[in-house]
Parts: structure tokens; sequence; C-alpha cells
């Protein structure tokens, strides 16, 4: 009897699948998400902000006097999936484009079937230089390539700092290894010495070895390319060593975010990160976008967030301004995009290897007494850098 | 060739058929025939998971013959999968060649793995073999990822499809799976089969009796390979995307794949196919149940331990089960891995 029952169980749970019934009036439009799997955080913090710019969007008097969905729907961080997921709401559910995505992988399964089937697809945080670069037309993306991370840091280090040699440390993903090569050509244009070039795998438990071996090198400049607790434990280790380069500069991702400075405490002062956004940046509407986060979701969101955020009203004002709802009329839209956003100005254009790529500049941020800074470039600074740095035996 | 010769193989060949029953044609003809009459209830999306669940079928049917009816657990086969699959993507990368001869080429650098792994753990026994297999792939995945000059590393190999509809990837797949079903119920039905389940019922007994057991699981090993190695290539193709934590992953690969062993049926040959199909299409409802949310995994994984609670021999090991009424046992020859070992 257990077993039948157990069956029943099993029976009755697919025979509850129901199609969700979405409005007859409504526009819905698809985005997969990793909501579960290693990569859930983003997925979350992405499909929280999607949610919030939609309410807003849609109390402002939605697209066309009809009101704006989502269909969002977790790929599970797996390219296969997302593929289905694609797959199904292009050819069954019929949707005229598709948003979103979280990692390179992922966003490259989408792209290449949006682009056999022509159907408008905006990237929203996939990185890899390559996505834009397949002369897709109807691939656009909104956010920086990896490419386009470290250009506000390379100016504030020419003009600032004046390394003679560098040391790069990545964790080797996608991001970390394409980082730290395009990091090491920079370089190279610049007449820096690459003293170290050196890969780990992400989530090592010791960093001490690695760090020795900078340490005898002493570069001018510590490049890292790591997420938030491996950036937490290289300054930690870098600490104890008693590392003296003349600056720590982070690679992005994990030196931007609170936690980091949580878990860093004091190690983290004067750290300098490459960052893409933070809510002190002067874009109308960042500070505020951080601060409804904050109070809707009770967490901080940091730029994956905002890249969502901006990716639902980059979506909305494409199609308040299609001729029709047609993929071939939202294409064309979406290539004549100008609007500013609280992730900067949206603008798709072709130049150099990409085509429909935004442009935008990136900042340089400093962790000054506990607090991520904005201080370069000078006209979006919060507050003045600090250099040189002092050594770790005259802080306190 | 003399005449008594070819007189006895094709006798062979005609019992080979009559064993291999109806089942395999019904399957495969219902399946070649869905497009052509049924063309109507498919989509794209529904080929895509037709594809997948064809994919994972022979993935599973290449692990089973292995680790089901040799009795060789591994929990690597991420490690073959991955290597036809970077075979293919490095032909098109670095030689320009098409990604398409991988599905054989693919094959064979996967034997040629497998022969360096299987010369040196065939050695070891039991546990020893499954966690040196877990280690090859991620070896694997390690130089994969690391050797960016060879492999561009993490930022993977991108190949332009071949085709932008879905029908030819159908029929490819459908075929590469109906061959591997065939070959290892070949394999089987032949002296190597019984060597396979002597050496997995007693290793030692086999020994005695003088078979070479290490020669016979590397040969399992090689047919084990190949075809993961063949699916890999064609998620290769089909795909036309990958990099190094997709195709050498350990749990989206190598353990998925024993799922679909375990829960099919181990050392059954219906097994591997209807696991996929359980893996790949009820994992696919259950995602899109509307009220789960993202506890949609929860509730697989529910689904999945009452299986194998109440199933221990997956769902075709357990057919009678399910169908009490029907009291004799699906032929699952040469007998189930649970039979009593001393």
């Amino acid at each position: 009897m257990k077993r039948l029952s157990a069956l029943c169980l099993v029976a009755a749970a697919m025979l509850a699948l129901v199609r969700p019934l979405w409005a007859e009036d409504s526009i819905v439009v698809g985005v997969p998400l990793p909501l579960t799997g290693d990569q859930a955080k983003f997925g979350e913090m992405e499909k929280n902000s999607y949610l919030m710019a939609l309410d807003e969007i849609n109390k402002a008097g939605g697209v066309k006097g009809r009101k704006l969905e989502l269909d969002i729907q977790d790929s599970q961080g797996k390219p296969e999936v997302a593929r289905s997921i694609v797959e199904n709401f292009i050819d069954v559910k019929k949707y005229p484009v598709v948003v979103g995505a979280y990692s390179s992988s992922e966003s490259k399964q989408v792209a290449a079937v949006a682009q056999e089937k022509k159907i408008p697809y905006l990237v929203v945080t996939g990185s890899a230089d390559d996505i834009t670069q397949q002369g897709y037309d109807y691939v656009f993306r909104l956010n920086h390539t990896t490419e386009m991370y470290p250009e506000g840091l390379i100016t504030f280090l020419n003009e600032v700092v004046k390394p003679k040699t560098v040391a790069i440390l990545y964790e080797n993903t996608d991001f970390g290894t394409s980082s730290s090569k395009s990091f090491a050509k920079v370089a190279e244009q610049n007449g820096w010495q690459v003293l170290i070039n050196e890969g780990y795998e992400k989530g090592a438990l010791d960093f001490k070895p690695l760090l020795q071996k900078v340490k005898s090198a002493n570069p001018d400049v510590l490049y890292m390319v790591s997420y938030v607790m491996d950036a937490a434990k290289l300054m930690n280790d870098a600490k104890a060593l008693r590392v003296e380069p003349k600056l720590f500069v982070g690679g992005g991702a994990g030196f931007t975010l609170p936690e980091f400075q949580i878990n860093a405490k004091d190690a983290a002062e004067y750290v300098i990160s490459v960052t893409l956004w933070a809510p002190e940046v002067k874009y109308p509407g960042a500070r505020q976008y951080a601060e409804n986060y904050k109070k809707l979701y009770g967490g901080e969101s940091d730029y994956h967030g905002v890249q969502a955020y901006a990716a639902a009203y980059v979506l909305a004002d494409a199609l308040k301004r299609a001729k029709s709802l047609t993929p071939k009329d939202i294409r064309d839209a979406m290539a004549t995009t100008d609007l500013m956003t609280p992730y900067g100005p949206v603008k798709f254009i072709s130049f150099g290897k990409y085509t429909n790529q935004n442009k935008l500049p990136s900042f340089v941020l400093q962790w000054l007494k506990g607090q991520p800074q904005t201080v370069w470039p000078k006209e979006y600074a919060s507050a003045p850098y600090v250099f040189p740095v002092p050594r770790w035996k005259d802080r306190h | 060739m003399s005449e008594p010769n070819a007189a006895v193989s094709a006798n062979k060949l005609m019992d080979f058929l009559k064993e291999l029953g109806p089942a395999f044609w019904i399957v495969v003809a219902v399946l070649a025939l869905l497009p052509v009459v049924g063309g109507f209830l498919l989509n794209d999306y529904i080929y895509h998971l037709i594809i997948l669940t064809l994919m994972w079928s022979i993935m599973g049917m290449a692990w089973n013959l292995l680790g089901g009816f040799t009795g060789q657990v591994s929990f690597g086969h991420a490690a073959f999968f991955g290597t036809g699959a970077y075979t293919g993507g490095l032909l098109a990368f670095k030689l320009g060649i098409s990604a398409w001869y991988g599905l054989l080429l693919g094959g064979f650098v996967a034997v040629a793995l497998g022969a360096v792994i299987g010369w040196i753990c065939f050695r070891l026994r039991g546990p020893y073999f499954a966690l040196a297999t877990l280690a090859l792939a991620e070896i694997m995945r390690l130089v994969a990822n690391n050797w960016v000059d060879f492999t561009n590393g993490p930022m993977g190999i991108q190949v332009q499809r071949t085709f932008t509809t879905k029908l030819p990837y159908y029929y490819i797949v459908l075929t590469l799976a109906a061959v591997t079903y065939l070959v290892i119920r070949a394999v089987i039905a032949s002296k190597l089969g019984y060597y396979f389940v002597a050496i997995r019922e007693d290793q030692d007994a086999a020994e005695a009796m003088g078979i070479p057991t290490a020669r016979y699981k590397r040969l399992s090993l090689y047919f084990s390979a190949f075809f993961m190695a063949m699916a890999g290539a064609f998620y290769m193709v089909y795909m036309g995307y990958i990099d190094p934590h997709v195709v050498y992953a350990l749990h989206d690969i190598s353990i998925i794949t024993i799922m679909v062993a375990m829960v099919g049926g181990v050392a059954t040959f219906w097994g591997p196919p209807v696991g996929a199909l359980i893996m790949i299409l009820i994992g696919e409802l259950f995602r899109r149940l509307p009220w789960a949310g993202t506890a949609h995994l929860t509730f697989f994984g529910i689904l999945l331990i009452v299986i194998i609670i109440y199933m221990p021999n997956g769902v075709v090991g357990d057919t009678h089960k399910l169908f009490g009424f029907l009291r004799r046992p699906v032929s699952r020859a040469p007998g189930p891995m649970t039979a009593e070992k001393p």
C-alpha cells in the first residue's frame, strides 16, 4: 500500500502541472535565470531587480497601454537547460523577445538560438567578449565586456600610480582567465613588466604560497581577479605575510562587495578595485535604486542587480517605440535605443569587432574607512583617492 | 572464410535478432516516423528534449556496460564525455576541420585515454577504481581549464552549428543511440558479455576459471569510453559551445550519468533509455511546475529517492513491482546486478 500511495503522490504531482496563465492583454517576455545551483545568489538578485523595475513600469502605465510581464524561468546554470528554456519561449510560447541569462556560457547558447530564429535578445550580465563579436544582428548587449572592465583603472594607473612592474593573480574561470589575459595585454602596451601571471582554483584554501612568490617578486601593483571570499582571504593572507606592493588592485567581481570588507576587515583598507557601477556613481536613479532595493528585499545589490533593473527599462523603452510587437520591429527599435538608466547611458553601437554593444565607462573605487568610495574618473569621484598607501606596519 | 563459418555466423545473427525481440524495432520505428506522421505534435522545444533524452540514453548505456554489466563503477565518465567533445571542438578550433569528425575520432581518443587509465587502474578493485576515475575526470577538467593555449581554457570553444533546424540532429542522435544499443546488446550476447558478468559476479572465481580479468575489464572500458565520447562529440556539434566547466562536470555529467543508469535499471538493456526519459523529460516537467518555484529540484529529488527506495533495481529492473500482475520479471539477460554475492 505504501508503494501505491507513493505512486499516487507522484501522479498527483504530475497532474498539478498547469501552465501559468497570463492576463490576456499583457505583453510577456521570457527571462532565463539561474535560480538554483551555485549562481543562484545572482539569479535571485537579478530576479528581484527585474520585478522591482517591472512594478514601476506597470505603475507608470505599462507598455502601449498594456501590462508588461516577465516569465522568469530557472536555468539551473546549465547551458542545455537555458537552451530548453529559450526554445520553449520562442517556439512554443511565441515570445517576441528574450532578455537575460547570467553566465557567459548560458548567454552564448541563448544568443545562438535567438540569432537562428531571428528573435531579438538582450544580454544583461554575460561578459565574455565574443558574445557580441559574432556579427549577430539580433543580439544586443547592455553590460560591459570583460575587455572594458579595466579601462578606468588603466588611466588611473598611468596618471597616478605610474607602475613599472605588476603581478597578476586570477581565479581560473572564464571571467578570471579572460580578465588576466586582457590585463596582461594592457600591461604590455603601457610598458609595465608582468612579473607573475598565475591562476588559482576558485575557493582555494590557502593563498600564502602564491603570495610568498608575489612578495619575493615585489611588484609595484598586485592585480587580482577573485570572487568575494577569495578576495577577502587574499587580503588577509597578504597582510599576514606583509606583502607590500605600492597598491593592491582588484579586478572587479569580489572586491567591490560589502562582504569583502566584512571578511577582510582592516586588510581591505586602501584596496582599489575596478567597478562597473556603484550607488555613488552620478547616474540619475543609481542611489535610489540601491536604496529601494534594500528597502524591498533587505539585502545589498551590486552591479548585477542594476544591470537587470536597467535591462527591464531598456526592454520597455524598445517595446514602446516598436512599430508593432513583431520580433523584427522590436529588433529595429532596440537598435535605435538611446536611454539613460541608473546603470549608465545605453546605446547599441558597432565598433572594433563588436556589433550592437553598449559602451560604458568603468570606474575605480577605493575602500576608505570601511566604505567603498568612487575615486576615479575625477568627474565621478565621491572622495579623493589615497595614494601612496601606508605600509602595513604603519597602519593601526 | 570457409563455408561452415559463414553459416555459423549467419546462425548467430539469427539468434541475436530473435533474442533482440520486437521492442527495439518498435521504439526505433516510432521515433523515426514521429516527425513524419506526428509532426503537428512537435516543435523545436520538444525536439530539443527528445534529442537530449537520446543523448543521455547513449551516455547511460555506455556507463551501464562498464558499471552495470561488468560491475566496475565509474564516477568519472565525464572524462570520456569531455574528451569526445573536446576532440570535435579542437578539430574545428585548431585545424578548421568539421567538428563532426569528432563523433568517430573522439571515440578513439577516449579509448586511448581509457587504455592509459585502464592499464593503471584495473589493478585496483572496487572503490579504488571508482576513486581513480573520479580523479581522472577532475584532472581532465583542470588540464582543459588551464592549458589555455591549446584548449582556450575557460573561454571555451564555440563552433558554428551546421543545421539551423532540429530534424537532422534528431535523426543523427537517434541513429547513434540505436547503434549504441545494438552494439552493447551484441557484446553482451557474445562470449565477452559472459566474461563481463562473470567478472562482476565474482572476480576471483572468474580468474580461477581462466578469464584474464584485467584484460576484459579494459575491453569493457574501451567500449564504454567510445560511446561516451561519441555522445560528447554530439554535444559539441549540437550545442555549438563547450567549456571545461560544462563538459567535464562532476555533478552535471558524471553523477547524472550514473543516475540515468541507476534510476532506469542497472544491468538492463532498456534501463538507461528509461532513466534518461525520467531524468530529462520528467526533470523538465518538474522544472516547469508553476507553484514549485525554486523548490522544483527538491520535488524531483524526492521522486528519485522514492524510485530508488521502492525500486532498487531501477524502473526497468523492477517493472514487476510496478505491475504486480506481471509475475515474471522482464528479461534482463544475463541477470541483475543485485545477485547475491558471497
